[in-house]
């Protein structure tokens, strides 16, 4: 009380003309520019750089192989938009890799029940009734898989590290189960394959068009919806938004749907890549995943996604691990690699949290 | 300035011989209280008078185990806080009332978001602009002043923010507003903003209901105050009439009983 007469009290701030600290806001490229997004988009660009060097005749810097960087890249890229959305809103999934190997599992059993294994082929509305089935069956599982971390995330009140290492576990088994021990199942129509998985458009392939153009959609909603702001509020302050009066547990579950629906889709585009499922090719898809989306500059604690980031996240694992080969390294090594740069990510996104609570 | 000149208005909202036991601690006894339109009361007692619970009791987070509140002059049952919300009581915390990462804007709007009209609307999309508008007058309003309102607000100082949670609840409440400390973590001249801000949130004719250990600062800015001793509430009057040795004395319970 006794400052109260001597301070000049309040004219300073009470007068909102007079706050002069607010500084003009730059240009929208200049403020793009120091985004991490943009950073790891010139970390991509000098990799690029650097393995054409290093490569033979430069064959890594070519229409082919940039090709099979964008088919290679598309699950993983899926992967990680499902992941992004729920580490904004502060949950964490390790499950997305065993969900797309079940889903793709039980997709490909379907798929082979109605379209009679090998004979199918000639019949096109059979055929495409088969394929149409099996997308849909996909995305159902995948979503199911979702349903179920959400429940347990949500209304059991299970940490979602813990909650998805258990249900990662599950999922596996139950692929296993469903096919025969891990055998990978075949005789889908063969125009899954070359109407889909391997359809370009120009020398874009198909379904890494479809990934973009999900991106796109993923970053209008952070953007620009209310779905993205509570989704973000939820993950900056569970406190405050369950205050402000969201509803925090359904929104949880549509998230864990959505991203669930997408290593669904993610399933269905590795059958139509490989025409047969590949059980026993996604085990570090999880790891891949949260790396990309972390050096990308989505928060781990939640509460900022940034959709391009991601993007370029995934480009960088993709350049990274597709580079190691063209170079003639060991797998052995490119997980050793995968490894440091997670922890490279997770070194940046502590730096950036230090930031910000300075 | 704290003088009972008002005429007598009416009431935004009332408990009346509350009381709430938890397990074997009776935190409640007889606690009533009465907040009018335009008035600023201040809630005051020892640690462990049962201030807070009296709060929580009032914002629908505890049910009490007899009593009866009233919001808007009409006796009501809570439920939860978005019960009490939706009758026109806000409340601003001590502190975990915003977003960090959001900006000043979302945090104004959040569980309120304006939606874009027609079919972009449909899908959720946020209106922008109106929303940037909207919070703008309503800082103005107020006489809040914020370096940009589109910072994450944890770019804000601990006075900016509490400023903020105010404007808020009271861009979003029709009746009351409740606050538990709302200065605790603030230094004095960032107290003396948010102490003024609460008079002026009073004008604009909310009811204010205010928790705080601050007795001097308390009896500046509130027209009444009330002391909970144990569970129950032993003096209620206007802050003219008071002092702080006064109060300090009620407090811890000298005088209770034999009333001023
Ligand atoms: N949820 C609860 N469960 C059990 N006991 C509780 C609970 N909440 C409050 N109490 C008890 O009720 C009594 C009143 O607590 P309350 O928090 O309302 O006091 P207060 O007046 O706000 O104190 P302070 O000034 O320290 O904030 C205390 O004895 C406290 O231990
Ligand atoms: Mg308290």
């Amino acid at each position: 009380m006794a400052d109260s007469g001597k301070i000049p009290t309040t004219e300073k701030t009470i007068n909102p003309e007079i706050d002069t600290r607010a500084v003009p806001s730059r240009s929208f490229l200049l403020r793009w520019m120091s985004t991490r997004a943009a950073f790891i988009l010139i970390v991509d660009l000098v990799l690029i750089v650097f393995f054409t060097l290093l490569s033979k005749n430069h064959v890594f810097f070519s229409v082919a192989n940039f090709k099979s960087m964008l088919l290679n890249g598309t699950e993983i890229m899926l992967l990680a938009l499902g992941l992004s959305m729920l580490l904004g809103a502060g949950e964490f999934d390790l499950s997305l890799g065993s969900n797309l190997v079940l889903s793709s599992v039980i997709g490909a059993n379907l798929m082979v029940a109605v379209g009679g294994g090998q004979t199918v082929g000639n019949q096109l509305p059979h055929v495409i009734l088969t394929i149409f089935l099996g997308l849909l069956i996909c995305l159902l599982a995948g979503m199911l898989f979702g349903l179920v971390n959400g429940l347990l995330i949500a209304y059991g009140r299970i940490n979602s590290l813990i909650t998805t290492l258990g249900t990662m576990g599950i999922g596996l088994g139950l692929a296993l189960l469903f096919s025969k021990n891990g055998q990978d199942i075949t005789g889908f129509p063969i125009q899954l394959q070359s109407e889909f998985g391997l359809k370009t458009i120009g020398s874009f392939p198909v379904p890494a068009l479809l990934a973009l153009a999900i991106a796109v959609v993923l970053w209008a909603i952070v953007a620009h919806t209310k779905f993205g702001r509570h989704t973000l509020a939820i993950g900056s302050s569970r406190v405050a938004a369950e205050r402000a009066g969201l509803r925090i547990k359904p929104h949880l579950l549509k998230l864990t749907i959505i991203a669930g629906g997408l290593a669904g889709l993610a399933a269905f585009v590795d059958l139509a890549h490989f025409q047969t499922t590949v059980i026993s090719g996604h085990p570090n898809d999880a790891l891949i995943a949260v790396t990309a989306v972390v050096l990308g500059g989505t928060l781990l604690e939640g509460g900022r996604i940034s959709i391009f980031g991601t993007i370029f996240g995934v480009a960088l694992t993709m350049i990274l691990r597709n580079g190691l080969v063209i170079a003639g390294i060991y797998s052995s090594y490119q997980l050793v690699v995968v490894g440091v740069v997670l922890i490279i990510a997770v070194g940046l996104d502590r730096i950036s949290v230090y930031r910000r609570s300075v | 300035m704290s003088v009972d000149t008002t005429p007598q208005k009416g009431i935004a909202i009332a408990a009346e011989h509350v009381s709430k036991k938890f397990g074997h601690v009776q935190a409640l006894r007889d606690a009533s209280i009465q907040v009018r339109y335009g008035e600023v009361v201040g809630l005051c007692g020892d640690n462990g008078a049962g201030k807070s619970t009296f709060l929580r009791i009032l914002q629908g987070i505890y049910h009490p185990d007899s009593g009866r509140l009233y919001i808007d002059h009409h006796p009501v049952t809570l439920h939860s806080v978005r019960d009490a919300q939706r009758l026109g009581v806000d409340t601003v915390h001590q502190d975990l009332a915003l977003a960090p990462e959001l900006s000043v804007i979302d945090n104004m709007f959040l569980g309120h978001e304006t939606l874009r009209s027609g079919i972009l609307g449909r899908f959720g999309v946020l209106a922008h602009k109106e929303m940037s508008e909207k919070t703008d007058a309503a800082l103005r309003e107020l006489s809040i002043a914020l370096p940009s309102l589109t910072v994450p607000v944890r770019d804000l100082s601990g006075g900016q923010r509490q400023a903020l949670a105010v404007a808020r609840a009271v861009m979003w409440s029709r009746s009351a507003i409740l606050m538990d400390e709302p200065t605790a973590a603030l230094g004095a001249r960032q107290s003396e903003i948010v102490s003024q801000l609460i008079r002026r949130v009073a004008q604009s004719n909310l009811g204010v209901l205010v928790v705080s250990h601050d007795l001097p600062r308390l009896l500046t800015f509130a027209d009444r105050i009330v002391v909970l001793w144990r569970g129950e509430s032993v003096l209620d009057e206007p802050a003219a009439n008071l002092t702080v040795p006064d109060l300090v004395a009620t407090m811890v319970g000298y005088r209770s009983g034999e009333a001023i």
